[in-house]
């Protein structure tokens, strides 16, 4: 990641949007930075945490988004700046803890929540639009519309934050916090952090924008008061702008990513004399009289915004709410299915857009072009499937737990969690995860499954989770097992890192986010101590770990942990060479025929197992393979084998 | 392979499932797709070949007998109660050792032993009962470990699963001890010889044991640990008719069970066998009515008779003619598994023409169908 404290004020740097956030952060003199790892937020604390110690500033990766902003909070009573930032997925693990937030106040100190939101769920269990959340809990809503802003925005929200006296929330998407742009650095303030609470609760007279430990309905109205004072504070603001002529054809109302795509198919279209473009950055509540003074400037409004159809909505019902002379003409976009409204936009999708509405002939590439775009890279791109990594301890802990279940035949099955190990879904896993949610879902799920015996259910239930997922929400659900008695297998594939997002600490760890000594929290002691039979098996040792499964799966009763313990391939790999020499040998390959046909490259599936349809045998990819063994003890022929290197 | 064989899928849709698996075994130990657990050949993962060694070798998949005949005797299968009957006799071992330890007459242990001893195999394969009274697969190099497989176990065991795990390189000569439907499932091996297993001529001697009907294991081992202390028991014995007893010989004395009771824990599909004196094995060897310590035994085949020929010998085996009275009880006993057996089949399929995995010549299934037991029958 690049170094984000570089102390230059005025020069340029190319950041990653969330980069520019962090270094937003910092420029706003925070004092704390808190978070849960989640694409696409995870480099804004990550970055942080590189140069906390020379900015004296604290940063941790906490358990998990709830106790992240809990912890923020609190710094912001103390009189600390802080921010708090989480994927769309962990501001609803912390949106109790908001709710309530939102109604008590903050402190003297401003806190920010920064989201990212996954459009199209690249890598992520759902797709949703975080902003409907500000508007619902009251909280003032800001979004970049690229990396210049990101920084500039985030810096501005502590002010905005104070000023009103409550938490605000900045949204930003995949493609401006994971993309690179140029950034002008601003200064670095030098500020001596001192935390103190006091006691500014007056009960005999509270003040309303002071913080009050006590949450009641008139706080909700004193919030609403809070937001009249954002929109009047959001009308002049500079990360809302107009391009375009004056009296447009057609007027853009984006923000966001939306902003990029939308210049891009003016441009394109070089309509620049007839659209124009309203980006706003301050979102809710909304600035109305900017609103209202661009609504008027046109008859025909199109909304580009990634992905529900939230200024769409908003601004339509502030239009509809003005005397008829002053109402805008037509609203087209997701409602009028000119605008998708799931999945991201492209410059395509706007492009297609206007041209639909303002009936222009526009060739876009031909079919022809399309279909040698996609053959050419039938050449040189091999198709395959999402699969764990060569040398994952998740495909022998898959492999092991499939033997497992189907030599018990009862048609037991996995209920899936997040992480790496949500591949378990698909080949790489073997298709075990019949049930995939959200963290802590697994176990969960396991527990309704473990208690329907009474009703006749007989099938063995496996829940799985990594070793963060376990700390970040699968205790309570352990303990709802043991209390209850529940019947089922926890299986906590512990590779010693939270992988998915990048190998941040956990409360495993020996190491905190800033590098400092972390007390290691054991796993097999939390479970034995709230009650749960527990088994430490190590993947790699397939007959064994096998072996062990099918006993506990024997036993059938009560909540049974076993604990798949062997480091992830990638973590192991940079501090050690390869544990076993591993080659194939050609001649006792017996390829497709009765006896194996392809066990390896059809079923186990380790991406350095390559099928070679000229010779019909496997080989291995010496480049990828990490050899690790496992395929030597799965091949049938004993082609595959493995010397331990002394 | 023969061109009319399939796969998998099948042998799972076509036999496994449908409850007709002997659990003989040929269809395991050399592919990693099934594998047996607690009573069952349950599938880890879909093999997806359309043909594979293990429908073809399946004893309940499509069998000619007459082919199977031929390939062994040289002669299409007959209608002969007991089999192609080459000699027939009673047997019993002159190896005191072996006369504690082996069922009846200790034929099967002797004969291995002296297989052994002059090197004509290398190696047998057998079972042997674990200290559960569980039967596991055992190759044996030595006659002590041949002493430890002695005594009949009466449970299905998938033993043709020990003989594939054997690597397809050994040199190993081998006798095998097997059921009547084991010995099938060996005689198609034969047949279509599978080019990535062990290799099948290795097999130089089978001996067949006569078998009514096999125990589930899994179910019976639950009926035994309610009554008996399991590791105690030294053997079992099903006492011929008109017994009607299931004993178990344990510590210094023996507990008999009503077989009726023990009955139960058959396997159901041995109700659609036809079976009872291992027809297509080298020698067949069972008990003998009302005469206890005696093995009746069916040499069918050359390399049977040389075998026994040797063992007379050199005294390793004492024989004596099988009495008329017995022979026939024996013949009764064979006719009725066979009628009942086809009268079960074709109960199940409903037709007559189709004998589920059975093919054999119309005027040989009605002549089976057409024999009525004699009055005052045995079991």
């Amino acid at each position: 990641m690049a170094v984000i404290d570089l102390n230059a004020p005025g020069e340029n740097r190319l950041f990653i949007g969330n980069e520019a956030i962090a270094r937003g952060a910092l420029e706003a003199g925070i004092g704390w930075a808190s978070a849960y790892p989640g694409t696409p937020s995870s480099e804004v604390i990550g970055s942080l945490a590189e140069v906390a110690k020379e900015q004296k500033i604290y940063v941790e990766w906490s358990v998990n988004e709830k106790v992240a902003l809990e912890a923020a909070a609190a710094a912001s009573y103390a009189g600390i700046r802080a921010l708090a930032a989480m994927k769309m997925a962990g501001l609803n693990v912390a949106q109790d803890f908001l709710a309530s937030l939102v109604l008590t106040g903050i402190g003297k100190k401003g806190l920010v929540l920064m989201v990212g939101d996954d459009p199209e769920a690249h890598s992520s269990s759902e797709e949703m639009d975080s902003r409907g959340i500000a508007r619902v809990f009251d909280i003032p809503l800001l979004e970049p519309g690229d990396f210049q802003e990101a920084k500039d925005m985030m810096k501005w929200a502590f002010e905005l934050s104070e000023e009103l006296g409550t938490v605000v929330m900045l949204r930003s998407v995949t493609r401006i916090a994971h993309a690179r742009g140029n950034v002008r650095l601003g200064d670095l303030p030098q500020i001596e952090q001192r935390a103190i609470f006091e006691n500014v609760y007056n009960p005999m007279s509270p003040s309303p924008t002071a913080y009050m430990p006590v949450p009641s309905p008139l706080r909700h109205a004193f919030q609403h008061l809070k937001l009249d004072k954002a929109r009047s504070k959001y009308e002049g603001s500079p990360f809302n702008r107009y391009s375009g002529p004056e009296k447009p054809d057609l007027l853009l109302i984006t923000c966001g990513s939306g902003w990029l795509y939308s210049q891009d198919a003016v441009s394109t279209l070089g309509l620049e004399k007839r659209v124009g473009i309203l980006k706003l950055g301050t979102l809710w509540p909304l600035p109305e009289k900017l609103v209202q003074s661009c609504l008027q400037k046109t008859n025909r409004v199109l909304f580009i915004e990634e992905i529900d159809p939230f200024l769409e909505g908003a601004i339509m019902e502030f239009s509809s709410s003005l005397s008829p002379e002053r109402r805008t003409g037509i609203f087209y976009g997701k409602h009028t299915r000119h605008i998708n409204s799931f999945g991201e936009l492209t410059p395509d999708s706007v492009i297609n857009a206007i041209v639909s509405i303002l009936d222009i002939k526009y060739e876009p590439i031909t079919a022809e072009y399309i279909n040698k775009l996609e053959s050419i890279p039938k050449n040189f791109v091999i198709e395959r499937m999402l699969t764990f990594c060569p040398g994952c301890p998740h495909r022998a802990s898959y492999w092991a737990m499939k033997t497992a279940l189907r030599m018990d035949g009862r048609d037991g099955f996995i209920t899936g969690d997040i992480g790496c190990y949500s591949m378990g879904l698909g080949p790489a896993g073997f298709f075990q995860n019949r049930t995939q949610h959200s963290m802590g879902g697994g176990a969960g799920v396991a527990n309704g499954f473990g208690q329907l015996w009474r009703f006749g259910f007989n099938q063995p239930v496996m829940a799985v989770c990594g070793d963060s997922t376990f700390f970040h929400a699968a205790i309570p659900a352990l303990i709802n097992g043991v209390h209850n008695k529940a019947n089922f297998i926890l299986v906590v594939l512990d590779n010693s890192a939270t992988a998915m997002t990048g190998f941040q600490p956990h409360p495993a760890s020996d190491l905190t986010a800033m590098g400092e000594d972390a007390t290691p929290v054991s796993i097999e002691v939390v479970c034995e101590a709230i009650g749960a039979q527990v088994e430490i098996c190590d993947p790699f040792d397939l007959k064994s770990t096998i072996y062990k499964l099918l006993k506990l799966l024997e036993q059938n009763n009560g909540v049974r942990v076993a604990i798949m313990r062997r480091t992830c391939e990638l973590v192991r790999g940079r501090r050690e060479a390869h544990p076993f020499k591993v080659r194939l040998i050609a001649e006792k390959c017996i390829g497709e025929e009765c006896g194996c046909n392809r066990l390896c490259t059809r079923v186990f599936r380790c991406p350095a197992l390559v099928w070679d349809p000229a010779k019909g045998k496997t080989m291995i990819d010496e480049v990828i393979c990490t050899e690790c063994g496992v395929c030597a003890d799965i091949c049938p022929e004993g082609a595959i084998v493995k010397e331990t290197v002394i | 392979m023969t061109t009319k064989t399939k796969g998998m899928a099948e042998l799972f849709k076509e036999v496994i499932n449908r409850g007709l698996c002997t659990l003989c075994g040929a269809c395991i130990g050399d592919c990693p797709y099934t594998v047996f657990y607690r009573g069952k050949i349950r599938m880890i993962d879909f093999c997806n070949r359309e043909e594979g060694h293990c429908y073809e070798y399946c004893p309940r998949t499509p069998t000619v007998l007459d082919d199977i005949s031929r390939m062994i005797f040289g002669i299409p299968y007959c209608d002969e109660e007991l089999g192609t009957v080459r000699e027939i006799m009673m047997a019993r071992t002159t190896d005191k050792k072996i006369r504690s330890r082996g069922q009846y007459g200790g034929t099967v242990t002797t004969l291995l032993s002296l297989a052994l001893s002059q090197g004509l195999i290398d190696k047998a394969v057998l079972s042997r009962n674990s200290s559960e009274k569980q039967p596991e697969g055992m190759v044996a190099g030595s006659v002590d470990q041949l002493m430890e497989c002695a005594g009949s176990n009466y449970m299905a065991y998938p033993a043709l699963e020990t003989l594939n795990r054997i690597p397809s390189d050994s040199k190993d000569k081998l006798g095998i001890v097997v059921t009547p439907c084991q010995a099938i499932a060996l005689a198609k091996m034969r047949t279509s010889p599978p080019s990535r297993r062990v290799e099948i001529s290795n097999v130089r001697i089978v001996l067949g044991l006569f078998c009514t009907w096999a125990l589930d294991y899994c179910r019976f081992h639950g009926f035994l640990k309610e009554r008996l202390d399991i590791p105690k028991i030294r053997k079992f014995d099903i006492p011929p008719p008109p017994a009607n007893r299931f004993d178990v010989y344990i510590g210094k004395e023996v507990r008999s069970f009503s077989l009726d009771e023990v009955r139960k824990y058959r396997m159901p599909t041995c109700a659609y066998c036809l079976d009872m004196t291992a027809e297509f094995a080298d020698i067949s060897v069972g008990a003998v009515e009302g005469v206890e310590g005696w093995n009746t035994v069916i040499v069918r085949t050359e390399r049977g008779a040389s075998l026994l020929e040797m063992a007379i010998q050199k005294r390793v085996l004492e024989t004596d003619k099988l009495p008329d009275r017995i022979l026939a009880h024996l013949k009764e006993a064979s006719m009725i598994k066979k009628t009942r057996g086809l009268k079960e089949i074709i109960r199940q399929t409903g037709d007559e023409n189709n004998l589920l995995y059975l093919v054999m010549r119309d005027e040989l299934r009605d002549r089976f169908l057409a024999w009525n037991a004699p009055e005052g029958g045995t079991h």
